[in-house]
């Protein structure tokens, strides 16, 4: 999708169970629900 | 993110009155508790920098609904203008003001009219002339196409049903060459269409 929105140099950050611990663990468990940081720049 | 994603069949308006008020809650009755964690525990599992969180007002801190950290992915260049799109209670809004300093400027975009006066408090708390908060939607952003250094976001898009139109809209306001630096949620297994189409499953 961000290849197709006009992004390139697209670089994947830190996964992270944001969810652990809260009301919502046991949905997002069912889903392996993450947490993830991602940077891209506009092509020129 | 897949080039590939079966969209959500939901009233949309529905889900942005669902949402707005859920976060309408966080910024008002931040202690209610949710179904996802929230303020300076969140801020510490997301690896802030604590002297950074001591900084901000305490109405930035309380209402912070953040699922990484955006800042994590590059220092932001003095100077710049960045897009704090759903900047929610300002949390990410005024440390990149601080980052970019007064030869920068931050607009900040959020669709709730109670997180837009928070943010705007805290601005006015710190003292900090560069942020311009304004209300709007993430698929129709007020902001003038190709003027963005960068964009930066925070647990945002994953309420949009429609991503394909936020990543273009993005793509609208930013400079070319601008970059985006995101913090956000997915799911690694399969969604059930019917999962997908269940607005309660939103906004919690």
């Amino acid at each position: 999708m961000l290849r197709l929105s006009g992004f390139v140099d697209i670089r994947w950050g830190e996964q992270i169970d944001v969810f652990s611990g809260s009301e919502h663990e046991s949905d997002a468990a069912e889903f392996d629900t993450r947490g993830i940081t991602f940077s891209a720049s506009r092509s020129g | 993110m897949a080039d590939s994603v079966t969209p959500a069949r939901v009233d949309r308006a529905l889900l942005r009155e669902q949402v707005q008020q859920k976060y309408h809650d966080v910024a008002s009755e931040p202690d209610k508790g949710f179904h996802f964690h929230t303020g300076r525990p969140l801020a510490a599992m997301l690896d802030y920098d604590p002297a950074d969180v001591d900084w901000l007002p305490p109405t930035a801190v309380e209402s912070f609904a953040g699922t990484g950290n955006p800042l994590s992915l590059g220092r932001l260049p003095s100077g710049a203008t960045v897009l704090d799109l759903g900047c929610g209670a300002g949390f990410d809004t005024l440390l990149t003001a601080r980052q970019v300093g007064q030869s920068g400027r931050v607009i900040a975009v959020d669709m709730t009219e109670a997180m837009v006066e928070k943010t705007r408090a805290g601005a006015g708390a710190l003292g900090l002339q560069n942020v311009d908060v304004r209300l709007g939607y993430t698929e129709e952003l007020p902001v003038e196409s190709a003027s963005v250094d960068v964009v930066i976001s925070n647990g945002v898009i994953n309420l949009c049903p429609d991503k394909r139109a936020v990543m273009e809209e993005i793509h609208r306001v930013l400079k070319p060459g601008g970059r985006i630096q995101i913090a956000d949620i997915v799911v690694l297994q399969p969604v059930p269409q019917e999962a997908k189409d269940d607005i309660d499953l939103w906004s919690g």
